[in-house]
């Protein structure tokens, strides 16, 4: 708990309740009378007797900011109670009820936003009088509505929630719902909102003071204090300083308090955040020849995240090698960390992540690349096209604008060639109209388009080699194979070399040269793409393959899966990652991890003529 | 369709702000009688006065009466000066809307560059210190951070004067003289509150697919950043103007009495102290409509942020 609060909670909670113990025990402490005059020397500055000086009346000023903090804290209490008891009411309601009571709630809302809450309150203090009790209701009813709004969310959340639709379903009666449910869970965000309603309501209460529109003198109050110091800032600067700064300690401590109890319940800051490199040590890598004769090559290739669950091996000793004009296809489950190979390969990780091994391009080692350096590889030799042409095109810019936005960075076009290329590459990936499309926005096209568009991006600057994350997944059917079809097209025509992630086997069966099998971040089996699939060795290759539907399979047909889940990459579990769910494991899997020698990484690989009798065997019954 | 559905929507909430305060400025202890004619006044001055002024009618038939009137721009006739309300408030509007936008500019102006270089080291010491100062200048009470930059700009080092107004049209280097520490004290409070969402908002427009393939295309994080990420993250930023520019009008008072300006604010505290009901009910109205129209306008201006608005 407590290094979750941090330092800041606690000393912030300690001023707080100092603050709060003065004020109880303001008439005990040994202090000179708030309203004595000439206690001390006029605008004496701090001194032992007074801590904080004399005011131009000659009062402690010390004395003075205690007092003041019982009117402060006093209206602070006060109100937020206020507010929380008409308030949460109200917005457990809404958030429970909804239909008609939400509707009358968020109308309310709309009016409260446009109503001047301050110039409010100063008229009905001013008309009502100038007191503890009325400036207190008036605070306490203007934050009616913000204690709405908030209970009102909060309880949505929960009345949604499994464990409350269950108690529903078994009957259970409203009221009991309410008080067992969600009250408790709504208590810790009304908490944190009580902590920060302090702090605006001790500010108003300040404002309205500093006004003359609070608690009335003799009574000292901290926007009064600040007030009436403000004629001596020349003379005696520490008349104002001392209940400024004490005041801004005490909202600033309200505000922090009910800042961290509420990251307490907000998921995305407690904690689940991968750790920040700590010191990134380079990951070693292993002995190896650079093939100058390969376009692409992966040695070695591992990315890490430090993460506080522990470290996830996303992708995990990762070697391969590409020549021009043929295409690699990347498969596996989803997490099996295709996709981060990608990425690791072009350098684009987030930066709590640690890479290690090497990718050479045309012998050069990328990895040893400075980011400017990198980013004049990037698009002129390596293009990338993503998964969803949905998210990948920046929704607020024309396509004309970020279609040519490479080749005028990258190839020094000015406007006019630009446009000129880019209407060639929209039409050489099959747009009709380009000129009209150049004009337009990415929601005003079809998916099949956009992709047509990402890939034309990626090609601008003629690369040669093309990455294709999944490029087909989030389309149609009968467009996937348009999409496809025109990347082997633009592959030979330019004979580029690509890089095909997809876990969908047909697709690779029929486009990719060259295959590699990802689980748990390792490959597990490689090789050319027919051989792979004709004949696969290790059982995951296997059970992918017929996990896939075929065309060819009888009616009805059943679909097989594979068993259990992928493995969580934090824990791994010993040997082979995939033991837990092969068929065929043996003692000697869990012990040990198969290395990956030739063409698969599997103690026991899948024999054929075993295969087709065990096929046999299965079709006869 | 959605426009006349808004416009139908803050009609009422206008209707509803101004019967809400005209009937409870009305219901409120104190009677505008005493303040004209003073305690001694005899009965039948009083209710002479009375008739005069329309008080001894109903409350909804002056409300109506007083609604009537600020359709065609008459906000009534002072109790106390005698003069029209809506004179009075174009008077002083000038100089409230002169300090709202010098503050804007100043807050937006710093905004964004903070919010932009806390977003690309999120999580590093910069973002940290600027999140912890941003922390801080939300925590600190307008006439505090007001009471200290006077103390440091006018009172030690007089570069400018503490308080006074001098009109844009007198002289427009002592206007800006006169404007600017007000501005700085107004526009601090909202440049930590703008500079905490668009560090926010950037931070999760950097995590799109389409930023990565940004990256993936070799341009560079200055580029990126400026040019691809930051429009696709003003929408809340722009919420949070309107928000401001139309709630401000009211929160101008303290800023005005503190620094001695004679704006729309003043005038409403000044008002109250004299129990001037029409002037300061002129000016609710006044602030309310500023609210309504500026968040008006802050939605057609989201078609211009993010095209894809357009089309609904």
């Amino acid at each position: 708990m407590r290094s979750r609060l941090g330092w800041g909670f606690w000393a912030s909670a300690g001023w707080i309740g100092l603050v709060l113990l003065a004020a109880v025990l303001a008439d005990v402490l040994p202090l000179a009378r708030y309203d004595e005059t000439l206690a001390g020397p006029p605008r004496s500055g701090p001194s032992a007797a007074h801590p904080f000086g004399t005011d131009g009346l000659g009062r402690d000023v010390l004395s003075r900011v205690v007092h003041g903090a019982r009117v402060s804290l006093g209206v602070g209490v006060g109100a937020v109670l206020l507010g929380l008891g008409i308030g949460a009411p109200l917005g457990i309601l809404a958030g429970y009820r909804r239909r008609a009571t939400d509707a009358v709630i968020m109308a309310v809302n709309d009016v409260a936003q446009a109503f001047p809450a301050l110039v409010f309150a100063l008229a009905v203090v001013a008309f009502a009088g100038a007191n503890l009790r009325n400036v207190l209701i008036v605070l306490g009813v203007l934050g009616v509505p913000s204690w709405v709004r908030l209970i009102r969310g909060a309880t949505l959340t929960y009345a949604d929630r499994e464990f409350v639709l269950a108690a529903r379903v078994l009957g259970t009666r409203d009221r009991r719902i309410l008080w067992r449910e969600i009250v408790p869970n709504v208590a810790v965000p009304a908490a944190s909102y009580a902590f920060i309603g302090m702090a605006v309501v001790v500010v108003a209460e300040g404002s309205l003071a500093f006004l003359g529109l609070s608690v009335q003198a003799p009574t000292p109050t901290w926007g009064g204090l600040i007030n009436e110091g403000r004629t001596l800032l020349e003379s005696a600067p520490h008349v104002v300083l001392a209940p400024s700064v004490v005041m801004f300690l005490t909202v600033l401590s309200f505000n922090l308090v009910g800042d961290r109890l509420r990251s307490l319940t907000d998921v995305r800051e407690s904690g689940l955040e991968p750790v920040r490199q700590a010191a990134a040590a380079p990951l070693p890598s292993a002995e190896h020849e650079v093939r100058a004769d390969c376009l692409l090559q992966a040695e070695d290739l591992r990315t890490h995240f430090v993460t506080p669950r522990g470290v996830v091996k996303a992708v995990d000793g990762v070697s391969f090698t590409l020549r021009r004009g043929r295409t690699l296809a990347i498969v596996g489950e989803s997490g099996s960390g295709k996709s981060m190979l990608i990425r690791s390969i072009l350098g684009l990780l987030p930066g709590s992540s640690v890479r290690g091994g090497h990718v050479y391009l045309s012998g050069d080692d990328l990895t040893g690349y400075s980011p400017a350096r990198m980013r004049s590889v990037l698009g002129p030799r390596l293009g990338t096209v993503f998964q969803d042409p949905m998210t990948a095109l920046n929704p607020v810019r024309t396509i004309g604008t970020q279609v040519t936005e490479p080749l005028r960075v990258h190839l020094g076009m000015n406007r006019r060639q630009a446009r000129a290329e880019a209407v060639r590459l929209l039409a050489s990936v099959g747009i009709p109209d380009p000129e009209r499309t150049l004009r337009r926005h990415p929601h005003q096209l079809s998916g099949g388009m956009r992709q047509r568009v990402t890939i034309a991006m990626a090609l601008s600057c003629g690369p040669d080699v093309l990455f294709a994350d999944e490029p087909t997944t989030a389309l149609d059917v009968t467009i996937q194979d348009q999409v496809l079809r025109l990347l082997h097209r633009l592959r030979e025509e330019r004979d580029m070399a690509v890089v095909l992630v997809s876990h969908d086997l047909s697709v690779v069966a029929r486009w990719a040269d060259e295959v590699i099998v990802m689980y748990a971040g390792k490959v597990v089996e490689r090789g050319p793409a027919a051989e792979v699939f004709a004949r696969p060795r290790m059982p995951y290759t296997e059970a992918l393959l017929q996990a896939a539907p075929r065309l060819t399979d009888p009616v009805h047909h059943r679909l097989r899966v594979i068993p259990g889940r992928p493995p969580d990459l934090v824990d791994l579990p010993r040997g082979c990652a995939f033991q837990p769910r092969c068929p065929y494991a043996r003692d000697r899997c869990a012990r040990e991890a198969p290395p990956l020698t030739g063409s698969y990484a599997c103690w026991y690989p899948r024999d054929h003529a075993e295969v087709l009798k065990e096929r046999a065997d299965s079709g006869g019954r | 369709m959605i426009v006349v559905h808004r416009l139908v929507r803050l009609l009422v909430v206008l209707l509803v702000v101004t019967f809400l305060s005209y009937a409870l400025l009305n219901l409120l202890p104190g009677d505008p009688v005493t303040q004209i004619l003073g305690l001694s006044a005899t009965e039948e001055a009083r209710a002479q006065v009375r008739q005069d002024l329309g008080l001894d009618q109903p409350l909804l038939v002056r409300y109506l009466g007083w609604l009537g009137g600020l359709v065609t721009g008459d906000f009534g006739e002072s109790y106390i000066t005698r003069m029209p309300v809506a004179s009075e408030l174009a008077e002083r509007l000038p100089v409230t809307l002169e300090l709202l936008v010098a503050a804007q500019i100043i807050a937006l102006g710093l905004a964004i560059p903070v919010g932009v270089a806390a977003a690309r080291r999120a999580g590093r010491a910069l973002d940290q210190a600027l999140t912890a100062l941003s922390f801080a200048l939300l925590s600190t009470p307008v006439f505090v951070l007001g009471v200290l930059l006077i103390l440091v700009f006018a009172v030690t080092w007089q570069v400018v004067p503490a308080t006074g107004w001098t009109p844009i049209s007198l002289d427009l280097g002592w206007n800006l003289t006169s404007v600017i520490l007000p501005a700085i004290t107004l526009g601090c409070g909202q440049l930590a509150v703008y500079a905490r969402l668009l560090r926010t908002d950037l931070i999760a427009t950097l995590q799109e697919d389409y930023i990565t393939l940004a990256r993936a295309r070799g341009l560079s994080p200055r580029r990126i950043l400026w040019r691809h990420a930051l429009r696709p993250s003003a929408i809340s930023l722009v919420t949070a103007v309107g928000l401001n520019l139309g709630a401000l009008i009211g929160g101008t008072v303290i800023i005005e009495t503190l620094f001695g300006l004679p704006g729309v604010g003043r005038l409403i505290v000044d008002s109250i102290f004299s129990r001037d009901y029409l002037t300061v009910q002129g000016g609710v109205v006044l602030i309310s409509v500023g609210y309504v129209a500026v968040n008006f306008a802050v939605d057609l201006v989201y078609a211009a942020v993010d095209p894809r608005i357009r089309r609904a």
